[in-house]
C-alpha cells in the first residue's frame, strides 16, 4: 500500500461516483464520440481543403453534406474542424483551471500580503471588457491556434480564480488543515494533497464551464476572421460559409453541420455539468426520489405525508 | 395520572432513498399527561428530534410517515388536513427549534417577529400587539426596551429567552423544546431552564422536552423516555432512572455523567498514584497576548482573546483548561501549538527559550514535541484519505519509520486506541466510521509522533454521552504508559475533574483560578467559579433558585 494508490482510489471514486449519475454518463458519451472521430476519422476521408466538385452542390450519396463555395466537402471539413476546436477549447479549460487554482489557491491560503497582491490582479483582469480585449489581442497579434489559446486563457482564467481563491479560504481554517500543520506538512503539500481533492467537483465544473467558454469564444473569434483562416475550424467554417453568402444562396448545408456538432458539444458538456452538481449535492436527488416514490394525492404543501392518511 | 394529553401509538418514519427505505423511527409510542414535563433522550441519530418533528408534521423530504398514530388533544394528526394543521400549530402546540440562536430572522426586529406570530393567530396589530409583546417579554425577564433590538445585539441567552417567549406568544397548552440549551454556556443554560420551569408553574403547560443531556433532565423532568436506534428503550418516572434504569444502555448512560461534587468515580485508576512532577515544567507561558483586530483600514475594533496569561505544566501532567465559549481556551490551544502566533508574551518548551514571536516558521522539531487533538472529528480528518494517510504522513514527514515499519506501527497504534483490528481500521475513510472512532483515530494521529504534549481542544464535546469517558481514558492510559503531558481543555467542569490533575479556570480570556482539581471543585474561592462548580452538581436547580431569590430577578 502506498500513497500513489491512495491518490488514485480517490479520484477513482469520484469518477465513478459521476459516472453514475445518468446526465453525466449521457454527456461524457457524447463528448467521447466527438473525441474519437476528430482524432480517428479524419485520416480515413479526404482532405478538406481539396477542390472535389461543383461548389454549394446539396448533401448528396458522393457528399454526404454536400460541397461549399470553394467546392470543398463541407464533411470533411466538420470532422478535422472538430479537431482543432476542440483541442483549443479543452486545452483552454485546463489552462484556465491550473492557473485559476495556482493563483486563487495560493491567495486564499496564504492570506495577508499574498492575497492583496493577488487579489488585486485576479480584480484586474475580472473587471476588464473581455470581449473587445480579446478582439483586439487577436487581431493585434499573428493569427495562428496558439494566439487563439493564449487569448481564451487571458481573459478567462480570473473568474476561477476568485472561485477557487473563496473555496480555499473557508478549507483554510478547517480542522483537518490545522491538523496538517500541526503535525508538520509544507504548505504546498497540504494545498495540493489536502485541499486539492476536496474541490474536486469544483475544479472539474470549472474546467467544463472553462471549455464551454473557450469554444464559444474562439468559434466568435474566428467567425469574425480574427483566428487563422487558412485552419480548418469550426469557426473559420462558418466564417467561410458566411463569406459565400450562404444564407443568400440558400445553401443551409454549409453551416448546419457545424453549428449542430457547436451545440451538441455545448450542451453534453451542460449536461456533465448537471451531472456534476447532482453528485456534489444529493438532495437534489434524493428530493426527486422523494417525489417519485411518495404518492401523489399525500403530498401536500407543507406537511410531511402520512402513509396511513385516509385510515 | 391525570387526563392524556398527547398521545403517540406505534409511530415511524421513513426516509425514502434509492433502494429500501430507511426507518429512522420504529413503533415509538407514549403518552404525556396534562401538566408533565415529558423528556425524550437519545444520541445523536436515534431518532429524538424525527419524533416530534413528525408530530408536528414538518419533517421535509425525502422522510414519510410511515405509519402509527399521534393523537393530541384527541384530534388525529396523521388524518388532518394541511389547513387542519396550519391552524394547529402554534395555537396547540409550540416549538422551540435545536438552533435556536438561528431560529430569529436576523433582519427583521424583535417587535416584528413577535407581532408577526400575534397577527397570524390571533389578529392583534398595533397597540394591543405590542402591549401583549411586553407582557410575554417580562414573562422571560427581558426589558421591553429590546423590542426594537435586532437579534445579533443580543446574547445567546437572551435569544434563546425570547424564542421562549415566541413560543408563549399563544400560550399554547404545550410546548416542544428540542434542545433548547444545547448551544448555550453551562451557567446560562442552568438559567434557562430555571426560567422554564418558573414559566411552567405560572402559566401551567405542557413540556415535551427533547435532549442528548440526560443529565440535565434527571434535574427536571417527570417522566423519561430514552431512545436508541429509532425505538425507545425505556420508559420510567425519574427517580427510577435515577436508581440506575433497567435496560444496560440506560445504565451505561447513567454511569457516563462525570459529577462535579462527591467523590471522584473510578476510572481514574489509571491515575499515577502519586502526583510529583519534576521541578522544571515542560511547557511554559508567560505573559501571553492575543489580539485580534478587524481587517479593514478603517475599522479600529480590536478584541482581546487572550490577555496576560501565565502557566507553568509539567511533566506527565494533565492540566484542565475549562472556560466558557469567549473565555480564550481555543485561542490558547492555538497559540501553543503555534497554529497562530501571540500579539504578545512567550512560550517557553522544555526550559529552552522558544519565543514565538521571533519566527513565522515553526521547526519541525516543535512540531514533534507538541501535537493537538481537535474537537471535531467530522472536520479534522480529511474525508478523501484513508485513516493510513492520515497516520502514515506525520511518520513520512518527520522520517521516523521506513517504509516497511510504518504498516505495523500503525496497526499497533490504532490498536493501543481502542480500534482493533487495527489493518482493518487502517483502511477505511473517515465517513466510514462514528464519530468516536474518527476521535479515536485523530489521538491516534497525534500519539503517532511521539510527542511529549498534547493540547486536546474540547476531544469529547462532539461525541456521544455514552463514548466520552472511553475517549478520556485513552489520555489517562498514555499518560501513565508514556508519561506524556496533556493540556486538556473543555467546557465541561466535571470533565475536567474526572481527567485532569490540576484545574486553570479561564473567563474572558484572564485566569480566573488554578488548583488542583480536588482542591478547586471542593473549595473554590472565586465568584466566578463557584458558580461553575454548582452548575455542573446534581441538584443545581434547587440552589439555582435560591440564588435567584436572592439576586432578584436580574436577567443574564
Amino acid at each position: 500500500m502506498n500513497n500513489n494508490a491512495n491518490q488514485n482510489s480517490i479520484l477513482s471514486r469520484w469518477f465513478s461516483g459521476i459516472m453514475s449519475n445518468q446526465k453525466a454518463f449521457a454527456g461524457s458519451c457524447i463528448i467521447l464520440l466527438f473525441i474519437i472521430i476528430a482524432i480517428f476519422i479524419p485520416s480515413f476521408i479526404q482532405s478538406p481543403t481539396d477542390f472535389l466538385g461543383t461548389p454549394l452542390s446539396p448533401p448528396s450519396s458522393e457528399y454526404f453534406f454536400g460541397t461549399n463555395g470553394q467546392g470543398q466537402d463541407v464533411f470533411a471539413q466538420t470532422i478535422f474542424g472538430a479537431r482543432q476546436t476542440l483541442l483549443v477549447g479543452f486545452s483552454a479549460g485546463v489552462l484556465v483551471v491550473i492557473i485559476g487554482a495556482l493563483i486563487g489557491g495560493i491567495a486564499g491560503f496564504y492570506g495577508g500580503r499574498i492575497d492583496d497582491v493577488l487579489s488585486l490582479l485576479i480584480n484586474i483582469f475580472l473587471v476588464m471588457p473581455g470581449l473587445p480585449l480579446m478582439v483586439i489581442l487577436a487581431s493585434w497579434l499573428p493569427p495562428s491556434p496558439g494566439t487563439l489559446l493564449g487569448v481564451l486563457v487571458l481573459t478567462g482564467w480570473s473568474w476561477n480564480a476568485r472561485v477557487i481563491r473563496s473555496q480555499m479560504m473557508t478549507f483554510r481554517n478547517r480542522d483537518f488543515v490545522s491538523a496538517a500543520i500541526v503535525s508538520g506538512e509544507s504548505n504546498i503539500r497540504i494545498i495540493v494533497i489536502e485541499i486539492m481533492p476536496r474541490m474536486l467537483s469544483l475544479l472539474a465544473s470549472a474546467f467544463i464551464g472553462a471549455s464551454i467558454y473557450a469554444i464559444g469564444a474562439q468559434v466568435g473569434l474566428e467567425f469574425l476572421g480574427l483566428g487563422d483562416i487558412s485552419t480548418v475550424t469550426w469557426g473559420t467554417n462558418l466564417y467561410w460559409a458566411s463569406n459565400d453568402l450562404a444564407l443568400l444562396t440558400e445553401s443551409w448545408w454549409t453551416f448546419v453541420p457545424t453549428g449542430l456538432s457547436i451545440a451538441i458539444v455545448s450542451f453534453a458538456l451542460t449536461l456533465i455539468n448537471f451531472g456534476i452538481d447532482e453528485v456534489s449535492n444529493p438532495r437534489l436527488i434524493s428530493e426527486r426520489m422523494w417525489r417519485n416514490k411518495v404518492p401523489k394525492d399525500l403530498i401536500s404543501h407543507g406537511i410531511t405525508p402520512a402513509s396511513n392518511h385516509h385510515e | 395520572m391525570s387526563n392524556t394529553l398527547i398521545s403517540v401509538k406505534n409511530l415511524s418514519v421513513d426516509y425514502i432513498t434509492d433502494t429500501i427505505p430507511i426507518r429512522a423511527v420504529r413503533d415509538v409510542s407514549f403518552e404525556i399527561s396534562s401538566g408533565e414535563i415529558f423528556g425524550l433522550v437519545g444520541e445523536s441519530g436515534s431518532g429524538k428530534s424525527t419524533v416530534v418533528q413528525a408530530m408536528m408534521r414538518i419533517l421535509a423530504p425525502p422522510a414519510i410517515i410511515s405509519g402509527g398514530k399521534v393523537i393530541i388533544n384527541s384530534e388525529n394528526i396523521m388524518t388532518a388536513t394541511e389547513s387542519d394543521i396550519i391552524r394547529f400549530r402554534w395555537k396547540r402546540i409550540s416549538i422551540v427549534m435545536q438552533s435556536a440562536l438561528n431560529a430569529l430572522n436576523p433582519v427583521l426586529s424583535i417587535r416584528e417577529q413577535i407581532h408577526d406570530v400575534l397577527k397570524t393567530h390571533k389578529g392583534l396589530v398595533g397597540k394591543d400587539a405590542d402591549d401583549r409583546a411586553k407582557e410575554l417579554l417580562s414573562l422571560v425577564d427581558i426589558d421591553y426596551n429590546r423590542l426594537d433590538s435586532y437579534p445579533h445585539q443580543l446574547s445567546g441567552g437572551m435569544k434563546q429567552r425570547i424564542v421562549i417567549a415566541i413560543a408563549l406568544a399563544i400560550m399554547p397548552p404545550i410546548i416542544i423544546m428540542d434542545e433548547p440549551t444545547t448551544a448555550l454556556d453551562v451557567i446560562v443554560e442552568r438559567e434557562i431552564i430555571s426560567k422554564i420551569i418558573d414559566l411552567r408553574k405560572k402559566l401551567g403547560f405542557t413540556i415535551l422536552f427533547i435532549t442528548h443531556d440526560l443529565n440535565l433532565l434527571l434535574e427536571f423532568a417527570d417522566r423519561l423516555a430514552i431512545m436508541k436506534n429509532g425505538k425507545i428503550v425505556e420508559l420510567d418516572e425519574v427517580k427510577n432512572i435515577q436508581g440506575g434504569g433497567e435496560h444496560p444502555y440506560t445504565k451505561k448512560l447513567i454511569g457516563s455523567i462525570p459529577s462535579a461534587s462527591g467523590t471522584r468515580q473510578k476510572g481514574l485508576l489509571s491515575k499515577p498514584d502519586s502526583l510529583n512532577f519534576s521541578k522544571d515544567p515542560i511547557l511554559e507561558v508567560q505573559n501571553l497576548e492575543k489580539v485580534f483586530q478587524s481587517p479593514g483600514l478603517f475599522n479600529k475594533n480590536k478584541l482581546i482573546a487572550v490577555n496576560k496569561v501565565s502557566f507553568k505544566v509539567y511533566k506527565g501532567e494533565i492540566v484542565g483548561l475549562v472556560g466558557q465559549s469567549g473565555s480564550g481556551k481555543s485561542t490558547i490551544a492555538k497559540l501553543v501549538t503555534r497554529l497562530i502566533r501571540p500579539s504578545f508574551g512567550s512560550i517557553f518548551l522544555n526550559g529552552k527559550n522558544k519565543k514565538v514571536t521571533e519566527s513565522r516558521n515553526v521547526p519541525l522539531e516543535y512540531r514533534k514535541t507538541v501535537q493537538m487533538v481537535f474537537q471535531d472529528p467530522f472536520g479534522s480528518l480529511n474525508s478523501v484519505h484513508t485513516v493510513y494517510h492520515h497516520l502514515a504522513r506525520p511518520l513520512i514527514r518527520h522520517g521516523l519509520k521506513s517504509q516497511g515499519e510504518i504498516f505495523p506501527f500503525i496497526v499497533d497504534i490504532l490498536e493501543k486506541v481502542g480500534l482493533a483490528p487495527g489493518e482493518k481500521f487502517a483502511d477505511k475513510f473517515p465517513h466510514e466510521m462514528s464519530g468516536g472512532e474518527r476521535q479515536r483515530v485523530a489521538i491516534a494521529r497525534a500519539l503517532s509522533l511521539d510527542p511529549e504534549v498534547i493540547v486536546a481542544d474540547e476531544p469529547t464535546s462532539m461525541l456521544d454521552v455514552s463514548i466520552r469517558m472511553d475517549v478520556l481514558e485513552i489520555f489517562a492510559k498514555m499518560r501513565k504508559e508514556k508519561d506524556l503531558t496533556v493540556l486538556f481543555i473543555t467546557h465541561d467542569l466535571a470533565s475536567a475533574r474526572y481527567l485532569a490533575d490540576r484545574i486553570i479556570v479561564l473567563k474572558d480570556g484572564s485566569i480566573v483560578e488554578e488548583n488542583t482539581s480536588e482542591e478547586l471543585i471542593q473549595n473554590p474561592v472565586e465568584k466566578y467559579t463557584k458558580q461553575l462548580v454548582r452548575a455542573a452538581s446534581p441538584g443545581w436547580l434547587k440552589s439555582l433558585d435560591e440564588i435567584s431569590e436572592n439576586k432578584g430577578g436580574k436577567n443574564g
